[in-house]
């Protein structure tokens, strides 16, 4: 279709609503995973809104703010697909959000563009999804901003040699590539280079193989779950980290599935943009509300990547209702304190600039939970992989 | 000790294969008895061992038992709840077509699945082991961790348990002649009701088992039975149906194979498994040691 | 019933569809999708008697086929569509010369193998196919020149409905003809078969080649309305799914491949709309009261009603 034709049928369908709704519903779809094997980045985002909207209303300006929940499953861009087209036509919402897979994520792009429905990413980390359409927004991070400050960090803790062990698939590939530029642009050396297949159950081999070229730290991304459960338990039964081979990760400690990791993810170090623990008064309103709100709940990257990503959505409304462009307007370039830290839309990438911490975990000795403690912080880090 | 010299590298992946391949073959053996002997196509084992290992989480994690117990309350329950489900599910299934049953046992486990994930979240369930589990123990020329000899034991002791048990015992030959012909053992004045039903429990008791010493490589959680169905199914159909040695050689051997690819070329490693799953099901239909029949 | 009447019917139920549902035009589309998978299944299993849990493999061998058909070549989707129907059919060939000697828990495997095989080859050879990201810069031409496709998936569906219609009448004819019937023939009695001088094997192949080309014709489809394919297109999930679908609805008659896709999606639909956290509930026990209940699918649900109604009837009079 024609761009001409598609535009016409936005406008009218906007108009449509504008009239049908009135001017003071505004609704946002939010495309998750709600059930399956990653149910719970469903649960993740759903919490957090929910505790957003207890903490500031369910009015942005004068607009009422309503959310429309979609299960998605796993990586599955047909069902993404439709459903969008759903919740555009039928639901008429305004906003789109969620989006936990790349190409969950990607199937949407030719519908975005056509409606100009501005779509706040809460997870999907590869840099170029936001090359597909100039209304996707991103409030968590991609696998540049993460995996490069850790390199340069490792670089400068005196690390000279790296064995990197990644999963075999994109993401993993990404964080390969974007480890091994930064490190070996600052001089170290990436001694192997181990892609372990996505169906990986034992990593004995590829772990008894770095331990036996003794590289001063092995930086490694896994999907999240049991491969990550499996690897830290490998890492520590087969002594890699008493022969001083340090473990350097990114989201392999985050915090819903840290306390099963149990006794073996103590001391392992990780650059990523959000611990549970983060030491402020946003932080903390945050986790005290959840834990009030939803017993049992912890908070998550997933889990401000939702509660930013509804910020930003509160802010687009209030200064742009339900007009689309203007709305990506007013995103670009704001800054605002999260949870995690300082916030700032980045208006090229479109994705946002924010502190990397460097984490180390700990047992809290006040509430005896493993926790993710910073021990450092590279500021101020936009999407490294946007040029790439 | 490198990998980088050749006789290093071949113990390690003699070492580290058998670990794996024995924890394959723990998984895997619940399926042997009730897939190969008793013919049923039970696609809900992977939700028996699911059973397992959560009532291990369970008696472990939230009611702080020490391991030994947790174990025994898990395998005890997982028995309470095999039993009535043969009665009430399995007994009726035992003379449909394979379809029927694929579709029934999926059932099941969805069943399982739905139950589990509203119990305990769909997030992983930590079996907790004893803390010597994790010590390494030396062998000489590497570590390896005391888990994987515990696991490597229990293995030999359930293959020695059911050669006894099937191949040596009256339990055995009733089994068989119940399976082979259901009608005449009848006849013959074999309870065959309860034959099958003391051979499911068995089944569904050695699920549990590998589920909770495996949980170590394949951690459980919700959805534990679809995640690893196929793993279940290739070791016994590699093995050959009707065949616990069968089942027990198949285990090692990819065990080995799958090792060997990840020493040596990770990114083919997958490719490697499938396509030598492949080979051997075509040279061989009836897999390893698998009866001839038609 | 008249046999005219069953096809009039269900040509009429999604003219109404398309009606009743404007703004689920997409979710219908993709219930279209699955029934062609499924038909494929049905031709393969419910006819010939193949037992397969990897249709998988040529769904998502036409998928990729289509989409880098429409990125390098052109963006026509019927020959993106024969494009597909050829690679899934090709692969099916290849593979069916091997998988045709195996049977039961043997053959089961293998085609799990093969669309596993299929899947890591994707997942390797990513700079062609995207990898994990997905193939991307789908774009397509209008069908026949005429019409293009639209927001609100309008062209989507009288697309994938033709298809499928085509599809569906071209399998009738085959199932009818002389080749359908001794596949019949096979799947009840291999061995007779054999015995008048049918050669069991050159027919499984040819049937599993046909039903690869309808697997290879969905996925191709799926890329052309999705514009993006997945490595989830060769999935076990999708595999088993289209096999529970079949068993639903009943194996070995195209009516029920139809229904059991549209019972299950829609139930899929409903439930997850409602509760996603337990929707596996309700599809476990729909499955179980298909298998203890109506054992021969959905689709003989009508039939059993009726005898039902009639022996009460009988009775009283």
């Amino acid at each position: 279709m024609t761009r001409i034709s598609c535009a016409a049928i936005a406008a009218a369908l906007t108009a449509l609503c504008g009239q049908m709704a009135g001017a003071d519903t505004i609704k946002v779809g939010v495309i998750a995973p709600f059930s399956g094997p990653f149910a719970t980045y469903g649960t993740q985002y759903r919490n957090a809104i929910e505790v957003y909207v207890a903490q500031h209303g369910n009015k942005a300006g004068e607009h009422e703010i309503e959310f429309v929940y979609k299960d998605s499953g796993g990586p599955n861009p047909d069902q993404v697909r439709s459903i969008a087209q759903e919740l555009l036509i039928r639901d008429r919402v305004d906003y789109l959000a969620g989006f936990t897979f790349t190409p969950n994520a990607l199937a949407v792009a030719p519908l975005i563009d056509q409606s100009e429905t501005p779509t706040v990413i809460f997870n999907a980390a590869t840099s170029s999804i936001n090359k597909e359409s100039k209304f996707f927004l991103r409030t968590s991070y991609t696998m540049w901003q993460v995996s490069e400050p850790l390199a340069q960090w490792a670089f400068d803790q005196g690390i000279k040699t790296v064995a990197t062990t990644v999963s075999d698939y994109g993401p993993g590939i990404d964080a390969e590539t974007a480890f091994r530029a930064a490190f070996e642009e600052r001089g170290g050396k990436v001694v192997d280079a181990i892609r372990m297949p996505l169906s990986t159950t034992d990593f004995t081999p590829f772990l008894q193989r770095v331990r036996d070229e003794k590289p001063d730290a092995v930086f490694t991304f896994l999907p999240g779950g049991p491969p990550t459960f499996t690897y830290t338990k490998t890492y520590n039964e087969n002594g890699l980290a008493q022969e001083g081979i340090r473990f350097l990760g990114t989201a392999e400690t985050e915090e819903v599935n840290l306390q099963g990791l149990g006794e073996a993810a103590v001391g392992l170090t990780t650059a990523y943009h959000y611990s549970g623990a983060h030491d402020s008064e946003t932080n903390r309103a945050f986790t005290a509300k959840l834990a009030e709100m939803f017993p049992g709940a912890v908070a998550n990257w997933s889990s401000v990547g939702a509660y930013d990503g509804v910020d930003l959505i509160y802010h687009m409304v209030e200064t742009s209702g339900s007009d689309g462009p203007a709305a990506i307007e007013a995103a670009l370039g704001r800054e605002w304190e999260s949870p995690r830290g300082p916030l700032k839309l980045d208006p090229e990438t479109r994705t946002v600039a924010q502190n990397v911490y460097i984490r180390e975990v700990e047992r809290d000795p006040a509430s005896g939970q493993l926790v993710n403690r910073e021990k450092g912080v590279i500021a101020n880090v936009g999407d490294l992989g946007w040029t790439r | 000790m490198s990998t980088g010299d050749g006789m290093g590298l071949f113990l390690n992946i003699l070492v580290d294969g058998a670990a794996y391949g024995m924890i394959l073959f723990m998984i895997a053996v619940g399926l042997s008895v009730t897939m190969g002997l008793m013919r049923v196509v039970n696609l809900a084992h992977g939700g028996f061992a699911l059973i397992g290992g959560t009532l291990a989480h369970w008696a472990g994690q939230d009611l702080g038992l020490a391991f030994p117990l947790a174990l025994a309350v898990a395998m005890l329950g997982t028995l309470a709840i095999a039993l009535p489900l043969e009665r009430l599910v399995y007994r009726r299934i035992y003379g449909f077509g394979e379809l029927q049953q694929v579709l029934a046992t999926i059932g099941l486990t969805f069943l399982i699945i739905a139950a589990v994930n509203l119990w305990q979240g769909s997030a992983l369930l930590p079996v907790p082991l004893p803390e010597s589990f994790a010590r390494p123990v030396d062998l000489g020329f590497r570590t390896l961790p005391l888990h994987r000899l515990v696991v490597i034991g229990s293995g030999l002791a359930v293959i020695a348990g059911l050669w006894l048990l099937l191949d040596r015992s009256r339990f055995g030959i009733r089994l068989r002649a119940a399976v082979d012909n259901r009608g005449t053992a009848s006849a013959l004045g074999i309870d065959t009701d309860r034959i099958y039903m003391v051979a499911f429990g068995l089944g569904a008791l050695l699920a549990a088992l590998g589920g909770i010493l495996g949980a170590e490589l394949l951690p459980i959680d919700a959805y534990y039975p679809l995640r690893y169905m196929v793993l279940f199914l290739i070791v016994v159909a590699v093995g050959g149906l009707g065949s616990i040695a069968g089942s027990f050689a198949a285990a090692l051997g990819l065990g080995m194979i799958e090792t060997a690819a990840r020493y040596l070329a990770p990114d083919l490693a997958t490719i490697a498994f499938f396509a030598i799953v492949i080979l051997v099901l075509a040279l061989r239909p009836q897999g390893l040691m698998g009866k001839v029949s038609a | 019933m008249k046999s005219w009447l069953t096809p009039f019917l269900v040509l009429a139920l999604a003219g109404a569809a398309f009606l009743l549902f404007p703004y689920n035009l997409a979710f219908l589309t993709r219930i279209l999708i699955m029934i062609l998978l499924v038909l494929s299944l049905d031709l393969v299993l419910g006819f010939a008697g193949i037992a397969t849990l990897g249709q998988a493999a040529m769904y998502g061998t036409g998928a990729y086929a289509a989409g880098l058909f429409a990125v390098h070549a052109s963006g026509n989707p019927l020959a993106g569509l024969l494009v597909g129907a050829f690679a899934g059919a090709a692969l099916a060939l290849v593979s069916g010369l091997l998988l045709m000697r195996t049977r039961g828990l043997t053959l089961i495997m293998l085609t799990i193998a093969v669309a596993s095989l299929c899947l890591e080859a994707a997942n390797q050879l990513r700079g062609l196919t995207g990898g994990a990201d997905g193939l991307r810069g789908i774009r397509m031409q209008p069908v026949l020149g005429l019409f293009p496709f639209d927001f609100a998936g309008q062209t989507g569906y009288w697309y994938a409905l033709s298809v499928t219609v085509l599809v569906f009448a071209g399998l009738a004819v085959l199932t009818r003809s002389a080749f359908g019937l001794s596949l019949r023939g096979i799947h009840e009695s291999p061995a007779r078969m054999a015995a008048i001088g049918v050669s069991v094997y050159w027919r499984q192949v040819a049937a599993y080649t046909i039903g690869g080309g309808i697997a290879g014709i969905a996925g191709a489809l799926a890329a052309q309305i999705t514009q993006l394919v997945s490595l989830e297109s060769y999935s076990f999930t999708i595999s088993a799914e289209a096999l529970i679908m079949l068993i639903l609805g009943g194996a070995g008659r195209l009516y029920g491949a139809v229904i059991g896709t549209v019972i299950f999606m829609v139930v899929h639909h409903v439930a997850a709309a409602n509760d996603p956290f337990n929707w596996l509930f309700v599809i476990g026990a729909l499955v179980l009261f298909v298998v203890f209940l109506v054992p021969n699918g959905l689709v003989s649900l009508p039939l059993a009603v009726t005898r039902l109604w009639k022996g009460a009837r009988h009775a009283r009079a």
